[in-house]
């Protein structure tokens, strides 16, 4: 494989916690780079800091020791360039469609005018036409996941990261939106770049993901980077799938 | 909802009934009333005035407070002890101050009724603020600051929507506290003639010291008017505005799916000349929206400088509080070194007004557990009580007073006793409607499933009470009966001192305070029975319930499923 751009370095980042005068370690050494047109999913059990660790990397946490580099520079939470999708969507009940998708754009100070105009085409995109007005109260779990989607895309987004996306929706409804990311991200006309997800399920990983970083347990510590080879799209019923699933079973046991 | 909403419009309409019927029976009243729609404006000014301050104090408040930790370490304990303190006894200090500051003229009067007000509405609101930011879902807040929300925007797209539901909540109760403190200052600025300012609760104070029924009659059912319509028309819509901004929408609960927004779409009813004042705001707000883009930019290259601004911000309001803080102790100190001559009163006097107040307590609670075990079971004893019993409630009892010493007076052969039981009976009806409300809350809450099992092995009459109704009501007893005893600390300045026909009084803190402020002019005194007064409030909420209420939600909370 041809070494491609560098976009995102994860340099030996720790995470502890101290409580009472004791140290909790989260995550220990973890270390990995994250290329254009990347799409890398972090798996691991319950517990071991997974989380913790994206968001250090979109800058919502910071590490103990160790360093982000987004294109070289530290990253800062608000750099729209990397955004995140987030397990309980966590969209504005109080803004419309059209607002909650406008958010990062509105936080850059865009004319009202472009900021429209972006969020139309993204809400397209992610198929919630005739919504722009609704409430996300009135909109199903799965349609409220496509404007969290929506809203990290209209910021042109080089990385989208997502933090269990899937994991409260129902599975047929979390199916058709695995397929439409994959195709998003394979659409060079479009954003995102690159996707990091943090999953804890490994069949999604593996059908999702160039490669797959395996954390262990408490505290989290990186046990494996595996490049999963499948040819597109996979077939979740082929035997070489169930092998990589048990590969990846088998490290995290 | 809507069914009540229309049975208090009935109850209203009763009520303006009632004000026709006095205003005939009654000529010579009604012609001298003839001005209540005017009154009604002056005190409802007054209204709106204090709560836009509370409001504006509120929000700055609770956002501080939930923002910034260091202030919160100060800024919290601060409101809880300003929360508990009986407002109402500051008001005589309150009063000469201010009337003194502007030479005597109305206007130091005007001020210092709205403070007073103000001072009745702003606590609870601004803790409502800090319990919404404080309880914001940390996903929300991730959201937010990864989208880049910060400072106005932050406020306006994140802060503010979540404050909205409690902070309305809290603006309805606050309100109907207000009620009580305007028609009580009002009332007490008109024991000197000095002092009196239009507005309903003097017309009422002054009817009452005529005994003049009908004037009584016609500024009850005006005030019952006001009160309703201000609920009818800004109260109830503003909570169903509110529910838009829910987080949390309650398992098995459908919330109309109410528009934020929406409810305010009224105000732009020219669309014409809007889009021509937006026009013509346009190159203005572009300036101003340059300028804080190039203020960003600067700060960004000095990062320590939001942080300086944070320091000077804090340590300001360190200052002022140290000021404030030591300010009191040197008062203090001074006043001890000369003991005013009436201070060996003050014990006895707190131990009269104490006492009252037990029995008025011990009176409401008679009352009001069978009455809400009643209501709270039965949807039809409900559907007809609930409007009626609001209704009683809406008129403060502050107002009731020439009623009340009135009703006292005529049934009791006794005069000294007679003002013992109308000092009783106003603590009562200052306090009743805090329990009664609170334990019918208790009672509903109850979940169908607890009751189904207690039918279906058996368990009625009084074992039902004893191992069903009364634990299950415990919390709500306790949240009501701090409350309770909070409006009958405050309500003391208004029921130990009746100035109305004659001068009568019965001993205690309030009569105290009063003495202090209309007929000695003893400042000393006055500061003398607040301190009192707020100690003794201050050790009974540290002391009693406290504690009550710590054992009561371990062991009486009903978990829901």
């Amino acid at each position: 494989m041809t070494k491609k751009k560098v976009i995102l370095e994860v340099n030996d980042v720790s995470r502890s916690y101290f409580e009472g005068g004791k140290e909790f370690k989260a995550l220990e050494h973890i270390r990995f780079d994250l290329y254009a047109q990347d799409f890398v999913c972090i798996v691991g059990p319950s517990g071991c800091g997974k989380s913790t660790l994206l968001r250090i990397i979109v800058g919502l946490d910071r590490p103990t020791s160790g360093e982000v580099l987004f294109e070289g520079k530290p990253i800062e939470a608000k750099n729209p360039q990397v955004a995140m999708v987030f397990q309980s969507f966590a969209i504005f009940p109080w803004l419309t469609v059209e607002q909650n998708v406008e958010l990062g754009l509105e936080a850059r100070r865009v004319a009202p005018s472009m900021r429209a105009e972006k969020a139309k085409r993204y809400i397209e995109i992610v198929g919630l036409t005739g919504f722009e007005n609704a409430f996300p109260r009135e909109l199903s779990g799965g349609m409220k996941q496509r404007v969290g989607l929506a809203r990290a895309l209209a910021t042109d987004t080089v990385l989208l990261c997502m933090d269990e996306p899937f994991s409260a929706l129902d599975a047929l409804t979390a199916q058709n939106l695995r397929d439409e990311i994959l195709e998003l991200w394979s659409d060079p006309a479009l954003p995102p770049d690159a996707v990091l997800m943090v999953t804890h399920s490994i069949e999604e990983a593996v059908y999702l993901a160039d490669r797959v970083i395996v954390l262990s347990g408490r505290p989290g510590r990186q046990v494996a980077e595996l490049e999963i080879d499948l040819p597109r799209p996979r077939n979740r019923r082929e035997p070489e799938f169930y092998g990589w699933v048990d590969d990846i079973y088998s490290l995290i046991v | 909802m809507a069914a009540l909403r229309r049975r208090l419009w009935v109850v209203g309409g009763a009520a303006f009934g009632a004000a026709l019927a006095a205003s005939l029976l009654f000529p010579t009243t009604a012609t001298e009333a003839g001005g209540l729609g005017l009154l009604s404006l002056y005190s409802l000014a007054r209204m709106f005035a204090a709560y836009a301050l509370a409001l504006v104090f509120a929000i700055a408040y609770g956002t501080t407070a939930a923002t910034n930790r260091k202030a919160a370490t100060v800024m919290l304990p601060l409101l809880d002890v300003l929360q508990s303190i009986p407002i109402l006894g500051f008001f005589p200090a309150v009063l000469l101050f201010f009337v003194s500051t502007f030479n005597g003229s109305p206007i130091g009067l005007e001020i210092s009724v709205v403070v007073l007000v103000f001072t009745s509405m702003a606590w609870n609101m601004a803790f409502g603020v800090y319990e919404a930011l404080s309880t914001i879902p940390h996903d929300l807040e991730d959201a937010a600051t990864e989208f880049g929300l910060t400072g106005w925007l932050r406020f306006r797209r994140l802060m503010f929507p979540a404050a909205v539901p409690k902070l309305v909540y809290n603006s309805i109760l606050s309100w109907t506290n207000g009620w009580f403190f305007l028609v009580a200052s009002e009332v007490f600025a008109a024991y000197g003639t000095t002092y009196t300012r239009p507005g309903i609760g003097s017309l009422i104070a002054q009817a009452g010291s005529r005994a003049d029924v009908g004037g009584i009659a016609l500024g009850l059912a005006a005030l019952v008017v006001i009160v309703l319509g201000v609920d009818a028309l800004i109260w109830r819509p503003l909570s169903g505005w509110a529910d838009g901004f829910r987080i949390d929408v309650p398992r098995g609960e459908t919330v109309r799916t109410v528009r934020p927004y929406e409810w305010l779409r009224w105000i732009p009813r020219f669309p014409g000349m809007w889009r021509r004042a937006a026009t013509r705001f346009k190159p203005v707000s572009h300036v101003y929206v340059g300028a804080s883009l190039r203020l960003e930019h600067a700060y960004a290259r000095h990062p320590s400088v939001p942080k300086t601004i944070r320091r000077v911000d804090l340590a300001l309001f360190l200052v002022v509080f140290v000021i404030v803080v030591s300010a009191g102790l040197v008062g203090l100190a001074g006043l001890f070194l000369h003991l005013p001559a009436d201070a060996g009163e003050i014990p006895a006097a707190a131990l009269s007004s104490f006492a009252r107040l037990v029995v008025a307590y011990g009176l409401a609670i008679a009352w009001t557990i069978p009455v809400a075990a009643y209501v709270g079971r039965s949807a039809k004893a409900s559907r007809i009580l609930t409007p009626v019993l609001e209704v009683f409630a809406s008129v403060p009892a502050t107002a009731l007073l020439p009623v009340i010493v009135g009703f006292a007076l005529a049934v009791t052969a006794h005069a000294s006793f007679g003002l013992q039981v109308a000092s009783v009976l106003v603590a009562l009806f200052s306090m009743q409607w805090y329990l009664l409300f609170n334990l019918i809350g208790g009672v509903r809450s109850i979940p169908g499933d607890l009751n189904e099992a207690a039918r279906s092995f058996g368990v009625r009459g009084w074992t039902y009470w004893r191992r069903v109704l009364l634990p299950a009501i415990v919390p709500s007893f306790l949240t009501g009966s701090i409350t309770a005893w909070g409006a009958g600390w405050n309500a003391l300045i208004v029921s130990e001192y009746f100035p109305f026909t004659r001068d009568v009084h019965v001993e205690g803190l309030g009569w105290l305070l009063d003495k202090a402020t209309f007929i000695t002019g003893d400042s000393q005194l006055l500061l003398f029975s607040i301190f009192m007064m707020i100690a003794v409030v201050l050790a009974m909420n540290k002391l009693v319930w406290r504690p009550l209420i710590r054992r009561a939600t371990v062991r009486y909370r009903v978990e829901a499923a």
